[in-house]
């Protein structure tokens, strides 16, 4: 029986300087330097997601440049979030910590140079670089490219030398948890991090999918959080001066943290193509997790129990009690949008980000903040400015608690919309003010890092006389334990068969972490590729060179960021985009695009729905066709106008029509609805899932331009109050969807109209039925950019049938024509235009069926003269409607003007009328 | 294949549970780090102390 007082490194009452001297070295400079580091890349950062979060509201600024777009400025903010500031910031706290747990110093000072070279200028800096050059990996958290990720394997392998060896080398029975946390993190992270940014450029689709789900929650499983709570459990008490409240709930949680983690990643794709035992098991793990988190949390705010005027006093501990209680919430936050019913309404919208802010700001840097303010004060000759710290936090505070409830509820507007049938569009528009009020919130944060920085670098210099304090108050409680006979008595015996307890432990959580990859990746996988080969349609083409090069733009641009390819067995997402995603459809995908979030529409199925020139001029400015877009403009992939593409631009252009080229192709939806292949692909059909393809998959809402299926004839109201309303309503609706390509007064003369072939119609040229615009409103135009309105509710498109309705002008003084010129006129068109407009001029002619845009039906739509005139002069371009001027005199396209304009009106729009 | 992980996770964590509340050498075992942690903390406090004069400084 050895009393821990006589075990300790040396007795009490005989501490000396030479008792001191035999302490472990700690590597001060290094500590400096990475927080240095951290606090500079911090900043960085941050510029850069203010920068993002300024671009929803002002989508030009900064748009003119590659490598200051939004998705090449996203992917840097998160890594740099990730590598350089939090990264940064452990290394420092390990260099502080490692001796002081392991009673031995790091393994060397020239590899923990060698350590932050690798990590600030292999790995930070060319990420940051070779991201806004172009050169990055699409996929969440992995954003730097392959090199760069060599490199980071490579400095964890270095981790675990510098920072592991020295815990193997001391007694596992004396390890704190903080301890095992540092080791837990770096080698896991060791191991996870290949996984989740090698595999998928390897294995394509949904099946790469599988894994890149589980890294998404490894970084924050298995990097940030073990590190964050290493912090917590050493700062608490080392401030408090006393003992936390339990370290056997400590490696409780600690295990659990290092099971459960690794088995929540699938459930970032709930309602995907991944086989749903996976996804369900997610979701159980996820919900688990969250029990987890609260042992967690439980255990650090026991120990902090009477101690609550220090919290207050002490900014670095107040920093960590932040973190703790976001941790609490952010977990269980975590755990709840796993749910299915929760998932489906919040995942793809700001709800999420707003979480992972949660996570990485409030919990993890807050943490962060407070383990360095915390270490500061101890090292001596540094200075300290509590004054600015304690503003840092108030400001960090204010900005982090406005920025989630923005996002929060911005998530629930947009998820709200989503549900709807109104216009992707009308959920941009609904969260505006929402991205605006996170942009704000993002300036006292960025002020917040900014003071803290301030505050390590002024105040008075930290000298030793608070460390001594701090020795004589821990003397006292380990006095206080000593006298406990009920702990103190502990057999060296039972300390050695139990060290062996924490050694298989480790290696049980290294087989659970293997089992996870085995359980939701690789045998969904193995599921996932019998299938593909059981379903997928033999003459799947794959992509071409182009359009292999256009997925590469599509990639390095942050598309994925804003436009999954992943539609979800959900009828909110099968009605807007059509059939639920199969996994056949992903087979040539290295790396998977299937995205995390939507700010734009889903983009599976993009072909055949935006013709080639809407497509360029909506990539050169997006606001020229639609007008609230908030998309970047990509002028480096155009030679300065949208009639101009680049290479590059036709290449991504390439790619974007070639979206579920092959699902449309090869009639796989005609096919499963005749076989009903459901039964072969249970994990896709959800029995009790309601939702799941309650919609017949082909009738999707943004559905190709000239869709055929019979429109609904939509008359305005007779009653002229209720006609007036209409017109009054369909303007604003007008100007809102319209004007970008028809311009404001309907003349076709939109900003977008100059890059648009054929030019949008001049809604004043002409007169159209009520069929025609229900029609046009309803189907869209084959063959021109204008694209079907259906998912519009019919009052707003009976609406804008009467204000367009009303933007015709008629001629001032009608004539009547005479019949000699309507004969005349009347041979004309048999002779030179009934091959295409038909022998009514209903634009069914023999040519008619070949032609996209459809020739013009001149029963339900009469050409002013002027209009009438123009075409048979100069034809009209994009379409096949020849210049007739050299074949016909003007006397000639005199009467055949007349006669065109004496067809319109069917028998029964005539009698209406 | 899920459950049975869940299910052995929370009899291995149960197990150990079971382990702390029957085994209090067990307990004095497992909670011995903490105070560890603390008394390393006096002893670097002391290192600087003895290396470095007193400043102005207040916690």
């Amino acid at each position: 029986m050895t009393p821990l007082s006589q075990q300790s490194v040396y007795p009490a009452g005989q501490r000396s300087v030479q008792a001191a001297a035999e302490l472990p070295s700690v590597e001060y400079d290094l500590i400096r330097a990475h927080v240095f580091s951290s606090l500079v890349t911090l900043v960085l950062s941050v510029l850069f997601g203010i920068l993002v979060a300024t671009k929803f509201t002002f989508p030009e600024f900064l748009g003119g440049h590659g490598w200051l777009t939004w998705g090449r400025l996203r992917y840097n903010h998160t890594q740099g979030i990730f590598f350089g500031w939090l990264g940064n910031a452990f290394l420092a706290f390990f260099y502080y910590a490692v001796p002081r747990l392991a009673n031995r110093p790091v393994l060397s000072r020239k590899l923990g140079w060698f350590l932050f070279c690798i990590w600030n200028f292999a790995v930070v800096l060319p990420g940051w670089v070779l991201v806004a050059a172009g050169f990055s990996q699409p996929l969440e958290w992995a954003e730097f490219p392959l090199i760069v990720d060599a490199f980071v394997v490579l400095a964890f392998i270095l981790m675990i030398f510098q920072f592991v060896l020295p815990f193997l080398k001391a007694r596992l029975s004396d390890l704190y948890v903080s301890a095992w946390y540092i080791i837990g993190g770096i080698v896991f992270t060791m191991l996870a991090y290949p996984v989740g940014n090698f595999v998928p450029e390897l294995i394509p689709g949904a099946r790469g999918a599988a894994f890149s789900g589980l890294w998404i929650h490894d970084a924050v499983g298995l990097f940030v959080t073990p590190f964050a709570l290493a912090i917590a459990y050493y700062v608490i008490p080392a401030t408090t001066r006393r003992a936390i409240f339990s370290h056997f709930l400590s490696m409780v949680g600690f295990w659990l943290l290092f099971f459960i983690y690794p088995l929540n990643g699938t459930h970032h794709y709930v309602y995907s193509a991944i086989p749903m035992a996976a996804q369900k098991g997610a979701i159980v793990a996820s919900a688990y997790l969250g029990m987890d988190v609260i042992l967690v949390v439980t255990n650090l705010l026991l120990s902090l129990r009477g101690n609550s005027g220090t919290a207050s006093k002490d900014v670095p501990l107040r920093f960590v009690w932040f973190g703790v209680v976001s941790y609490l919430l952010v977990g269980l936050q975590g755990s709840v949008q796993a749910l299915m019913p929760v998932n489906r309404f919040i995942h793809f919208t700001d709800w999420v980000i707003g979480h992972s802010h949660f996570a990485m700001i409030g919990f993890a840097s807050f943490i962060a903040l407070g383990g360095i303010a915390h270490l500061w004060q101890r090292i001596p000759g540094t200075r300290y400015n509590e004054r600015a710290m304690n503003w840092s936090f108030w400001l960090l505070a204010g900005g982090l608690t406005l920025m989630i409830a923005d996002l929060t509820v911005a998530g629930l507007v947009e998820a709200q919309v989503w549900q709807s049938s109104a216009p992707w569009i009308d959920s941009v528009r609904a969260v505006a003010s929402y991205w605006l009020v996170r942009t704000f919130s993002g300036l006292p944060v960025l002020a917040g890092f900014v003071l803290f920085w301030i505050s390590l670098l002024t105040g008075p210099k930290v000298s030793a006389e608070s460390t001594s304090v701090l020795s004589r108050e821990v003397s006292e409680n380990i006095s206080v334990f000593d006298g406990d006979t009920s702990i103190g008595q502990r057999q060296p015996s039972f300390a050695g068969r139990f060290s062996y307890v924490h050694a298989l432990i480790f290696g049980a959580g290294v087989g659970f972490f293997a089992l996870s990859f085995l359980v939701l990746a690789i045998l969904p996988g193995k599921e996932l590729a019998d299938e593909i080969k059981q379903v997928a349609p033999v003459t799947m083409p794959a992509l071409s060179a182009s359009e292999q090069r256009g997925r590469v733009i599509y990639g390095r641009e942050g598309c994925a960021y804003c436009h999954t390819q992943q539609v979800r067995s959900l009828v909110a997402d099968v009605r807007r985009f059509g059939a639920p995603t199969e996994a056949w459809e992903t087979k040539y995908d290295y790396p998977q695009l299937w995205g995390t979030r939507r700010i734009g529409p889903d983009l599976s199925r993009e072909f055949n729905i935006h013709p080639r020139d809407w497509q360029l001029t909506h990539l050169y400015n997006p606001r020229l066709v639609v007008r609230d877009s908030i998309m970047p403009p990509y002028p480096w992939l155009f030679g300065g106008s949208a009639n101009q593409p680049t290479q590059e631009g036709l290449d991504l252009l390439a790619y974007l029509q070639s979206l579920g080229r092959a699902r449309q192709l090869s009639g796989f939806d005609q096919q499963t609805s005749a076989s009903s292949v459901q039964s072969a692909t249970p994990h896709m059909a959800m029995a009790s899932q309601a939702s799941a393809r309650a919609t017949p998959p082909t009738v999707p809402i943004a559905m190709t331009g000239g869709y055929s299926d019979s429109a609904p004839v939509l008359h305005p109201a007779s009653n002229p109050g209720d006609l007036q309303e209409e017109i009054s309503r369909g303007g604003t609706l007008f100007a809102a969807n319209c004007a970008s390509c028809h311009g404001s007064a309907g003349r076709g003369d939109g900003r977008a109209s100059a890059s648009l072939l054929p030019k949008p119609a001049n809604l004043t040229a002409a007169r159209f039925s009520d069929e025609r615009l229900s029609s046009v409103l309803w189907n869209g135009i084959t063959g021109s950019a204008m694209p079907p309105w259906r998912q519009l509710p019919t009052e707003d498109l009976r609406a804008l049938v009467a204000y367009i309705d009303t933007l015709h002008v008629p001629n001032a003084a009608p004539t009547t024509p005479e019949a000699t010129s309507l004969n005349e006129g009347k041979s004309l068109f048999a002779a030179n235009c009934a091959s295409c407009h038909g022998d009514t001029g209903a634009g069914n002619g023999p040519a008619a069926g070949a032609l996209a845009p459809s020739p013009t039906n001149f029963q339900l739509k009469e050409p002013t003269e002027e209009r009438a005139w123009e075409v048979l002069e100069n034809g009209v371009p994009g379409t096949a409607m020849p210049p007739w001027q050299t074949q016909l005199s003007a006397n000639q396209r005199h009467a055949l003007i007349e006669f065109v304009r004496s067809l319109y009106g069917t028998p029964q729009e005539n009698s209406r009328r | 294949m899920i459950n049975l992980i869940v299910i052995v996770i929370s009899a291995v964590m149960f197990a150990l549970v079971l382990v702390w509340w029957r085994w209090p050498a067990f307990r004095s075992w497992i909670e011995a780090p903490k105070y560890f942690m603390l008394r390393q903390e006096r002893r670097f406090g002391d290192r600087n102390a003895a290396r470095t004069p007193s400043s102005t400084y207040l916690p």
